[in-house]
């Protein structure tokens, strides 16, 4: 195997072993979407927008704490023979399938109870709460490197996403707005589905590319040798 | 064994942090096969000057250059909570260039030296800060460096420990190795061969 990419996965391997054997954390980022849709149920099929949406907290929640407790490890990677963007892209290898895996649960779940009338399209706008989810974590872990702070904007941005109007202008600002879209494009059978893909694709790649910006300097080691 | 030529030169570097002076135009050498134990009062910049010599911060000016391969160990244990010392040596290894295989057996070689429980199914977040400490030393060996900075790598050993943590130093020398050491044990610094002391900076007192 190329060595850069086993490298990629060696470290997709081990931020999966990392992040499965947090049971209780991820059990409760897990439990999180489904009490907003669960408590939102009765008030008809909105809450599996709102159920979707919420799903961001799981998967970037799981991204922040996995990206900022390899923190203090990265840099020593990075001086062992890892390069940044191997680090990076190991990350999402295993965290994006896991969002996938968590969406799948998640949408097995909503679906014989709100009964969308696109099931695919629905699995697929959670999905890309999932797809942007991983970056948004990844960009807020390292805008923003500490713990607290890092919760914070992530239940900042994706409780606005929530609490606004799909309609107005902010929802269309925040990078969940087009999963939205897709998600209701599920429920209702109605709505392009091409606009709102590449919304969140446009949100992802230019999230990644803010956390490159700022973990590049944080990771670099000064070349010293003579 | 004689000493060799110099592995790590360090001309004239300054840092400082705000308004802290914490490092001014410090110059060292260290030679392989030579002991050198670094003290200084606490803020004296020892950490830092070791984390500049390993190509982790920039210094502000001056210059630092290393012959070979360089083995950090800081002083806080740069390592997954939830991973075991198998998983660090595979993931470190491969960071240098090592398959799994090599990299579990030498890394098993390094962790009996210290007295670490070889195989155990423990992730870090469950060890001692003692035998997360021999984890931390074993990776920064991993890839058989020719310069070893070491930033108090003995905290949370026991005395037995502690005693065989110098024997191992003097080996490492022997073999060729530059060592760096971070102490403030007084009573050991007659095992280095050479002591550099870092002074303070009057503007750190304001701090």
């Amino acid at each position: 195997m190329n060595e850069s990419l086993s490298r990629i996965v060696i470290m997709a391997e081990m931020h999966g072993r990392d992040l499965i054997r947090r049971h209780i954390a991820i059990g409760l980022l897990v439990a999180l979407p489904l009490s907003f849709y669960f408590s939102s149920v009765g008030e008809g099929r909105d809450a599996v927008g709102t159920g979707g949406v919420a799903m961001a907290f799981a998967v970037g929640g799981a991204t922040v704490f996995s990206a900022l407790s390899s923190m203090e490890v990265d840099q020593r990677l990075v001086m062992s023979g890892y390069r940044p963007l191997e680090l990076l892209i190991g990350r999402l290898l295993f965290l994006c399938p896991f969002g996938v895996v968590i969406s799948g649960i998640f949408t097995a779940v909503m679906s014989p109870i709100s009964h969308p009338d696109d099931l695919g399209v629905l699995l697929l706008g959670v999905c890309a709460v999932a797809a942007v989810a991983v970056p948004f974590g990844i960009a807020v872990a390292a805008v923003v490197p500490r713990e607290l702070e890092a919760t914070l904007v992530l239940i900042g941005v994706v409780g606005i996403q929530l609490a606004v109007r799909h309609t107005s202008t902010v929802a269309k600002a925040l990078p969940f707005y087009g999963p939205r879209l897709l998600i209701e494009a599920g429920l209702t059978g109605r709505g392009g589905i091409a606009a709102p893909l590449l919304e969140g694709a446009f949100y992802a790649v230019a999230l990644l590319l803010v956390a490159r910006v700022f973990v590049g300097p944080r990771l670099s080691v000064t070349a010293t040798r003579s | 064994m004689a000493e060799t030529a110099d592995q790590l030169v360090v001309e004239g570097v300054s840092k400082a942090y705000r308004h802290a002076i914490v490092l001014d135009r410090v110059s060292m050498s260290v030679a392989g096969g030579e002991i050198v134990a670094l003290t200084g009062e606490n803020g004296a910049g020892k950490s830092t000057l070791m984390r500049i010599c390993a190509g982790l911060l920039r210094a502000d000016s001056g210059r630092v250059r290393v012959a070979g391969a360089v083995g950090y160990c800081p002083q806080t244990p740069g390592l997954f909570e939830l991973l075991t010392a198998d998983e660090h040596l595979v993931m470190f290894g491969r960071g240098l260039g090592l398959g799994r295989t090599t990299a579990l057996r030498r890394g098993h070689e390094l962790l009996d030296e210290f007295g670490f429980p070889v195989g155990a199914r423990v992730v870090t977040a469950e060890m001692s800060g003692g035998t997360r400490q021999k984890l931390n030393l074993a990776v920064a060996l991993l890839g058989d460096p020719g310069l070893l900075l070491l930033d108090e790598p003995y905290q949370g050993f026991d005395r037995g420990t502690y005693v065989n943590f110098w024997d191992h130093c003097r080996t490492w020398s022997d073999a060729g190795r530059a060592v760096v050491v971070v102490t403030h044990m007084l009573a050991e610094l007659g095992r280095a061969d050479r002591i550099v002391e870092l002074p303070s900076h009057p503007t750190q007192d304001r701090l």
